[in-house]
């Protein structure tokens, strides 16, 4: 393998991996925020792509209007999906039950988004263009990287970074963990449940939506894009659920893995990906790194 | 000795209803369903309704979320398929390669269900989404064994007793029967040591070892019934359709099994077998409304789960406790009248 491949064999693998990533990390918010794996993750993710591409293509807004206009529909979508899909469930006796709804809302944003849109992909422009409307390229000796890409390192981990600050170190970002850890006790100190569990719900849906509007460029606007998420599960396993350190580091495994292997066995690269996965759990099942909450899902 | 007639009694009854209704099922979609096509569509159902059991017995009677069914039923599809058009030498019949499929799944899924259930609750439910990525990655790519994008078609009709099973017509009553025996075996089991133990783990897994139940073993050996039941529908179906392909077998059409169980009533194989039916045969009677049929199918999961998250059966029951209540208090009330008036 020439090294200008690997490169960007290995590029294209880290962006794929920072999208899978931020999946994951959402997944992981709202592991910890309210116990329940959201399987609508892939398609929220699909519907702020059609957002995106709906206020670049039919409004042709510019991106200093489209980024505020795009976070206030991801933020309500965020607060919809909280009141409809978790909040009549939060006191279900059948744990496996608010799970399905999540697959039964997955459906809803999928069909809602058919209906809206059409089922005709929509193809979005790359962000960074050369002079001919094509998308822009970086060469680096021989190696030709494209921007997109790129850009979708960047941007994902500036992300994760002020997401893990936001826990870590903002007294908000800590209210929110503590409501997470024992809800019950955080009402008790005058923390408001109810907000910080919002407040999840819409950072996960902007990640999501952001995640969305990123891929967009190259996967098309389509309503099948939120089978992404597989992988993204795959890569918070692999990580260890319960930190989000963990889930970055698995799920950017998980797209390196699957960018090389495409180039191996195009044909069977969800096989290796996914044979990954199982290894990881037979072998270790507490993930790479193990979380500082125990198993609550 | 009371009890024990009583309890006699209480089968007869019930095994008398359930001839009735098999029989007058059978003769109501014998003068509904006049067309090949809607005969094919509820030959269908009745082999889903044996996945439909398969999420029953995991997930109603076990409490874990797989999504592996469609893997066993692409197993057992394409290892029919294999041995009827002799893809892998000797050219077997169809019922003979069918009952091989029973031990040959009983083996293979005990073994992934000793993999995959070192995982617990969400964990091994991500384990099996991941196996169902790999089968149909593997189903779809790997042509000699399983035609590749192609599928396997020109598996031969299949013969029962001499008489051969032309078309939809003729495979109905079989596949009645089938579902309906199967389906007394699921409800046997739920009565069985393993049934008990198994609803135990569910409850309280805690609580079920520290009786001394061994979890895991349970649990492996649901998943390999329910593995075994997959695998049954997947040969029924290419015996019935005479094709196979992988696309039958993806991680979207896994979770439509689930919703088939969810919606007639997880913990119940009456109600699986109603929810395989429902998910299957509504899409053909509200075809006009083709374009907004899944969006109903996502907004009703998500209602079901939200008002009654046992699905169908589960509004039964709760009717008949009610109006079983209703009839205790008037009993109740009728007895204090009664004393009240002796008293006086």
């Amino acid at each position: 393998m020439s090294p200008s491949l690997f490169l960007s064999l290995l590029v294209n693998g880290v962006a794929m991996g920072m999208v899978y990533a931020l999946l994951g990390m959402g997944l992981i918010l709202l592991v910890r925020a309210v116990g329940i794996l959201n399987f609508a993750q892939g398609d929220l993710m699909m519907f702020g792509a059609y957002i995106c591409a709906c206020l670049l293509l039919d409004f042709e807004l510019p991106l200093y209007l489209l980024i505020p206009i795009a976070f206030i529909w991801f933020a309500l979508l965020g607060v919809i999906f909280m009141f409809t899909i978790y909040w009549p469930l939060r006191k279900a006796t059948y744990s496996q039950a608010t799970i399905i709804a999540t697959m039964g809302a997955s459906i809803i944003l999928q069909e809602v988004a058919k209906i809206i849109w059409g089922s005709q992909p929509r193809s979005m422009p790359h962000l960074v263009l050369n002079s001919e409307g094509d998308p822009a390229v970086l060469q680096i000796g021989s190696a030709s990287l494209q921007w997109q890409y790129l850009i979708i390192i960047a941007v994902g981990a500036l992300i994760i970074f002020l997401i893990t600050q936001l826990f870590e170190k903002l007294y908000v970002g800590k209210m929110m963990q503590a409501a997470c850890q024992d809800s019950y006790a955080a009402n008790l100190l005058g923390v408001p449940s109810i907000l910080t569990i919002c407040a999840t719900y819409i950072i996960v849906a902007i990640v999501c939506g952001i995640c969305g509007y990123l891929v967009a460029p190259v996967f098309m606007v389509r309503s099948t894009l939120g089978t992404l998420q597989l992988r993204a599960f795959a890569g918070v396993v692999i990580g260890g659920f319960g930190s989000i350190k963990g889930a970055v580091i698995g799920c950017l495994l998980v797209g390196i893995v699957e960018s090389f292997s495409t180039m191996a066995f195009s044909g069977y690269k969800d096989v290796t990906v996914f044979l990954l996965l199982i290894i990881f759990l037979v072998f270790r099942p507490t993930g790479l790194f193990k979380g500082k909450i125990g198993d609550k899902a | 000795m009371r009890d024990n007639l009583n309890t006699t009694r209480r089968t007869i009854i019930k095994f008398g209803v359930l001839l009735v209704a098999v029989v007058a099922f059978y003769f109501l979609v014998s003068t509904l369903c006049t067309s090949l096509y809607t005969m094919m569509v509820v030959d269908i159902a009745l082999i889903y309704s044996l996945i439909a059991y398969s999420v029953s017995v995991l997930l109603g009677m076990g409490g874990e979320l797989s999504f592996a069914g469609v893997s066993f039923m692409g197993g057992g599809a394409f290892l029919l398929a294999n041995l009827t058009t002799g893809r892998l030498g000797p050219t077997l019949s169809p019922v003979v390669s069918f009952l091989l499929i029973i031990p040959v799944f009983i083996v293979i899924a005990f073994i992934i269900g000793l993999i995959l259930l070192r995982l617990k609750g969400t964990f091994f439910t991500f384990a099996t989404i991941g196996l169902v990525q790999m089968t149909f990655a593997i189903y779809n790519n790997y042509k000699p064994l399983f035609g590749g994008a192609d599928g396997i078609a020109g598996i031969p009709t299949t013969e029962i007793f001499g008489t051969k099973l032309m078309n939809y017509n003729d495979w109905f009553p079989v596949l009645l029967i089938l579902a309906v025996v199967v389906g007394l075996i699921v409800e046997r089991i739920r009565t069985t040591p393993m049934g008990r133990s198994l609803a135990a783990c569910r409850d309280n897994e805690t609580a079920a070892r520290v009786l001394g139940v061994n979890v895991y073993m349970t649990k492996v050996l649901a998943f390999t019934i329910a593995g075994v039941l997959s695998a049954m529908a997947g040969g029924l179906y290419a015996m019935l359709t005479k094709f196979v392909s992988a696309d039958m077998f993806t991680y979207a059409s896994s979770t439509k099994y689930i919703i088939m169980a969810m919606l007639g009533g997880v913990q119940s194989t009456v109600g699986a077998f109603l929810g395989a039916f429902i998910v299957q045969v509504l899409p053909q009677i509200l075809s006009a409304f083709e374009g907004f049929l899944q969006l109903f199918w996502g907004i009703a999961i998500v209602l079901l789960m939200v008002f009654m998250p046992e699905g169908l059966a589960g509004i039964v029951k709760s009717l008949g406790r009610k109006f079983r209540a209703k009839n205790k208090k008037k009993v109740a009330a009728a007895a204090a009248a009664a004393t009240e008036e002796g008293v006086k």
